[in-house]
């Protein structure tokens, strides 16, 4: 098969789509989760196909465009560089994850529960593979509805409300884009991305299209204050979506940032920068000390996503090489680590229906696999030099540091704190004494919960030892991207 | 200038007529004002040399329309009784809206000129008419009459369902 | 041109006209005796004949033909085809819905197909005489329609209400037209058009022509302010009629609207665009704050129709001849996606109310659970209302705001953009109520045969439209150039 033609993109975008209407094949639900899993695993092998013949240029690889109306210059364009390339395995890689975790804990509505996450999936591949704005605008905003089903049908608690919150907030924050994509469109006659961020854009246009796109790509992160709606979507929502929530669907407002924010409106851009740099280093120091306060430990990962994702802004506006490659790095970890504190979260709420510190304690001693798996996943997650934390937040440091060494330092001061939370969430879950009676028949982890969590955790090894092999892929886009948009700016 | 000072009667009257038929606590006697609106109606038609349609709302309006509601009114309701004050809270608001509109209206026919456009009215109006009723309004002519073959249908239903 | 071309364009016509007769007499021969089953049938075939007599000159490629004050172009053929298609699917629906709810169910049917009838003229009118009394002709069914129930006060009110506001409404767009006709002398759109000036005083007594002629197709569209009728009326009809009177017959509203303004004062485009998009603001702002505190569906359904007629509306106010997006044609799409979206939605309440007697949001709650398939029509309406994509309801915003963006109107498209937020809390709060919340009733809801292939149709039509939109697309630009053409 000749892989330069093969439009592979489409069946990674696609594929799920495919999947998601063969569920309604099937009767029985053991049917449909082999279904679904079968589906995200093929999906997984697809998008490893993209890996192989890789050329390190920078530049869009695997294009696909087709022609959709006569008269408008609307297309159907996919294409993915080194910057989307690692957001987009990370999607299909917590695909098959999440169907997997949800194997037993999913038991009414089947069919719809991975009908959902299904198309879901295929919604947050479309935002990455998208070069065409309406395309992208209309996978940005379907990725809403998918989301609200899951977390208001399979979530817990105030369930209901954290959905319409969810969706409305993010609603809001896009409401305005397609004006702006318009806009974009009337000033250039495209909405190619491509022909976009060579076309020069003026000023004004610049300055209204940034905080437009911003606003939306802000709430997504969530950055600070824009964040009221993640801790209730996070807590609310069942693991799957938490995992996919704070593992992909943040990082659409990352990727939005890299990809559209700054190269469409430099100028603005350099305006707003050290507007960026400053919620980031609030959200970071906000997010933690938050966490420090929660009694459930669902909670305190859900702030922590504002912190890590206040790690990765800083990254953004770092805007040199180590920064902006440290904050595409950064996103897939928080993916993976976060993703991992969520999955294991679910699997004791699975087992005691409670996820607060205060009932647990000892767990050590009942549960030595999960402990093991935990305190890796922990310091993942704190950035302890080996594992994959530790390799996005220090380049993403370099970067701000040499920009600004205060930003870097109000960021180290977040490095301590997600230590401290993350390790009170050890202390009280794992350390003390078992005296917690509902505690003491607790079974361990079985083997497809260690099934789960394997592939996430080789992967925090395979990026805190090789980093190099991803950083490969990612500083050629990024250069890409400052050479063009650096001088503006003045880095 | 004497027509203009017919014309000035007339409005006045015909307004007067229609003012009355809303305002007036019994039905009847604002079936009667109505049939003076019509007439008043009919002589400004007759003024603006427009005697065919004049004598259309004479024979239709009051001849026909008009007789027909007082007959509605005579059989179903006692012709002496109070019927109560047709006016709700509104009117007052409902009249500072008419006077608006009317003082605009004023105010635009002030400015405007309307004289170019004005023709003699030809000799044969009523051939014209006629004509045109089976040429270029051939269609507004069927689709009349269809809209009252429905309007009949629909006020046999509205008059019938109730008692059955 | 010979008689029997002149047939041939007004097949449609003469199809409803034949067929809204023979509807009447069958009905009548029959004595009643099968609840309208007949009278329906018959008039479904006669609608079917017309919507292939439609399509057939739509895609002849016939251009213009203007004859005996109408004009048979794709533009009104556009129109005729929508009306049809909302007449049939209202029809299709009330087999079930309106058993045993009335005893002169072949006049209902025949009122229908009447009204069908009345769009096709008034969209096709080239003639002030004409359009007036197109517009006449479907106020006057659709006062008879609302206030079918004989024994039900609130659809009497509905009828009464509707006949005062039409009544009033229709004098005022009379001495709009009669302004027109002093300046120029003529009832023909065009003359009007190539007679009316934009220069000094003429342009004060267009722009009163304007707004005197809105009251008469913004009463019809249910902009604001012209809109006072639409929630009483909505909440009170018969729920088929009130589907027809919030799609086909808003959508004459507009194309009428459309038509006289652009053929008879293209010389105050820029009069009319302005107030339009006034209308526009007020529509959508209104209608989406008043919306947010109903819990009567028909209710909620009638203002968020007013926020609705406010975004088509747009189209208008963007027009822009010659641009990438003209206006025009967002306003074509949008209505043919509102169209099924809206019916869809007023189908589902239909349902609802057959099976509880309620249209309280209270009688959604877990409808999920008793009736999944209407919880997903109705879910997939929501959210084309509220123009999530890939819904037919999105690509009609797009198109409009694309022209809005255009013509450069952003404080129009910023404020178009926050309303479609504020719409979806309220559709998302019923999608909330079918999913979300138990209910204490587990009856399931069984859904008569015609009401569901209704749904299914336009349920289909919705998504038909949203992930293929282009041949839509394709053929409502083609009617909307020709259009232009001859109007500006």
């Amino acid at each position: 098969m000749d892989l330069t033609t093969f439009p592979l993109l489409s069946l990674i975008l696609w594929l799920p789509v495919l999947g998601a209407l063969a569920l309604f094949l099937f009767a029985d639900a053991r049917s449909i989760r082999v279904t679904a899993l079968v589906v995200t695993l093929l999906d997984f092998a697809a998008s490893l196909l993209l890996l192989p013949r890789w050329t390190p240029d920078g530049s869009m690889h695997y294009q696909e465009v087709l022609a959709w109306a006569a008269g408008l210059d609307f297309r159907y364009h996919l294409g993915v560089d080194g910057i989307s390339l690692w957001l987009v395995l990370l999607t299909t890689l917590l695909g098959p994850i999440v169907v997997l975790f949800s194997w037993r804990n999913v038991t009414e509505n089947v069919r719809s529960f991975f009908f959902l996450l299904l198309i879901q999936q295929a919604g947050m591949l479309g935002v990455f593979l998208s070069l065409d704005l309406i395309l992208f605008f209309i996978f940005w905003e379907f990725t809403l509805i998918p989301m609200y089903f899951l977390i208001g049908q399979w979530g817990s608690g105030r369930r209901v409300y954290a959905a319409t919150k969810f969706f409305l907030y993010t609603m809001a924050g896009s409401a305005l884009m397609l004006v702006v994509i318009l806009l974009l469109y009337f000033q250039t006659g495209s909405f190619n991305w491509l022909t976009l961020k060579e076309a020069g854009l003026d000023r004004t246009l610049q300055f209204w299209g940034f905080l437009t796109f911003a606003l939306a790509f802000a709430i997504k992160v969530p950055m600070f204050p824009f964040h009221t709606w993640l801790p209730d979507a996070h807590v609310e929502a069942p693991t799957a979506g938490s995992v996919i929530l704070a593992g992909v669907l943040l990082k659409m407002g990352v990727y939005g940032f890299l990809r559209f924010c700054l190269p469409l409106f430099p100028q603005a851009t350099a305006i707003f920068l050290p507007w960026i740099a400053g919620l980031a280093i609030v959200g970071i120091l906000y997010g933690s000390l938050t966490a420090l306060v929660q009694k459930d430990v669902k909670s305190l990962v859900a702030y922590s996503s504002i912190a890590h994702l206040g790690f990765v802004m800083l990254g953004v506006a770092s805007m040199n090489e180590q920064g902006l490659s440290g904050a595409v790095l950064q996103s897939v970890n928080h993916g993976l680590s976060t993703g991992a504190l969520f999955l294991m979260v679910g699997m004791i709420y699975d087992r005691r229906h409670t996820r607060l510190l205060a009932e647990f304690g000892g767990l050590w001693r009942q549960m030595p696999v999960y402990s093991a798996l935990f305190m890796v996943v922990v310091m993942a997650s704190v950035g302890l030099p080996g594992l994959n934390g530790f390799v996005g937040e220090f380049t993403i440091l370099l970067g701000a540091f040499r920009v600004n060494p205060l930003w870097a330092a109000l960021g180290t001061l977040g490095v301590i704190l997600a230590a401290w939370y993350l390790l009170a969430a050890v202390r009280g879950l794992l350390h003390g004494p078992l005296d917690n009676p509902a505690n003491q028949h607790l079974a361990d982890l079985d083997r497809r919960e260690v099934l789960v969590l394997a592939p996430l955790v080789l992967l925090f090894f395979l990026i805190g030892l090789f980093p190099a092999l991803f950083f490969d892929k990612i500083t050629p886009a990024v250069e890409l991207l400052l050479r063009d948009v650096g001088p503006v700016i003045g880095r | 200038m004497a027509q203009q000072a017919l014309f000035l009667i007339m409005a006045v009257f015909t307004l007067g007529m229609a003012l009355g038929t809303v305002t007036s606590r019994n039905i009847f006697h604002s079936a009667l004002f109505l049939v003076g609106s019509f007439a008043g109606v009919a002589v400004i038609y007759f003024l603006l040399e427009a005697e065919f349609v004049g004598v259309a709302q004479i024979i239709i309006y009051i001849g026909a329309i008009a007789t027909l509601i007082i007959f509605a009114i005579m059989l179903s309701r006692s012709v002496t009784g109070q019927n109560g004050s047709p006016m709700n809270r509104q009117w007052a608001f409902a009249a500072l809206g008419a006077a608006l509109l009317f003082a605009a209206l004023a105010w635009l026919f002030s400015r405007v000129d309307f004289g170019s456009t004005a023709q003699p009215v030809p000799e044969d109006a009523i051939a014209l008419i006629g004509a045109g009723l089976v040429t270029e309004y051939v269609i507004p002519f069927e689709v009349a009459s269809i809209l009252l073959l429905v309007a009949l249908v629909g006020a046999i239903l509205i008059a019938r369902e109730r008692h059955s | 041109m010979n008689a029997l071309d002149i047939l041939q364009l007004l097949s449609p016509e003469l199809i409803l006209a034949l067929t809204g007769f023979v509807v009447v007499s069958v009905d009548l021969a029959m004595r009643r005796r099968d609840e309208g089953r007949t009278a329906a049938t018959i008039a479904l075939l006669g609608l079917g004949g017309a919507l292939v007599a439609t399509l057939l000159l739509a895609f002849a490629g016939t251009s213009t033909v203007e004859a005996f004050t109408l004009a048979i172009d794709p533009y009104s053929l556009f129109f005729k085809a929508l009306a049809i298609v909302s007449v049939g699917l209202v029809i299709l629906a009330s087999i079930s819905f309106m058993r045993g709810k009335s005893r002169y169910l072949g006049e209902y049917y025949a009122l229908l197909v009447f009204a069908a009838l009345a769009i096709s003229l008034a969209v096709s009118a080239t003639n002030l005489v004409m359009v007036y009394l197109g517009i006449e002709f479907l106020s006057i069914t659709s006062y008879i329609l609302a206030s079918y129930f004989r024994q039900d006060l609130r659809s009497q009110e509905a009828g009464v209400k509707y006949f005062l506001y039409g009544a009033v409404a229709g004098a005022v767009m009379l001495y709009g037209i009669s302004l027109l006709y002093g300046a120029t002398g003529s009832v023909d759109l065009a003359t009007v058009g190539a007679l009316f000036s934009a220069e000094g005083d003429q342009r004060l007594l267009g722009i009163a022509a304007i707004i005197l002629l809105l009251a008469g197709f913004g009463f019809k569209a249910s902009l604001v302010p012209f809109h006072q009728w639409a929630p009483d009326t909505y909440e009170g009809a018969p729920t088929p009629i009130t589907a027809f009177l919030s799609t086909a017959s808003k959508a004459a509203g507009f194309a009428v609207a459309g038509r006289v303004f652009m053929v008879a004062l293209p010389n105050l485009v820029a009069d009319w665009t302005a107030i339009l998009g006034s209308l526009a603001i007020l529509s959508m702002t209104l209608g989406n704050l008043v919306a947010l505190k109903q819990t009567n569906l028909k209710r909620l359904l009638a203002y968020s129709s007013i926020a609705q007629a406010g975004y088509i509306v747009l189209g208008l106010a963007a027009l822009n001849p010659g641009g990438d997006f003209d206006g025009v044609g967002g306003l074509l799409i949008y209505l043919l996606a509102y169209l099924f979206t809206n019916i869809g939605a007023f189908l589902v309440v239909m349902a609802i109310e057959q099976h509880s007697g309620s249209v309280d949001l209270a009688a959604y709650n877990g409808l999920i659970k008793r009736a999944p398939a209407l919880a997903l029509w109705m879910t997939l309406f929501l959210l084309s209302l509220a123009g999530i994509p890939p819904l037919a309801g999105f690509f009609g915003k797009f198109f409009v705001f694309a022209a809005v963006v255009e013509r450069n109107l952003l404080t129009l498209a910023a404020i178009a953009a926050v309303n479609a937020v504020v719409a979806a809390f309220y559709y998302l709060n019923i999608v909330r109520a079918m999913f979300f919340v138990e209910s204490e009733e587990q009856k399931p809801v069984s859904v008569a045969a015609g009401l569901s292939a209704a749904l299914a149709i336009s349920g289909i039509m919705v998504l038909v439209i949203g992930i293929a939109a282009q041949p839509f697309i394709t053929w409502i630009s083609r009617s909307v150039e020709m259009v232009l053409v001859s109007g500006m």
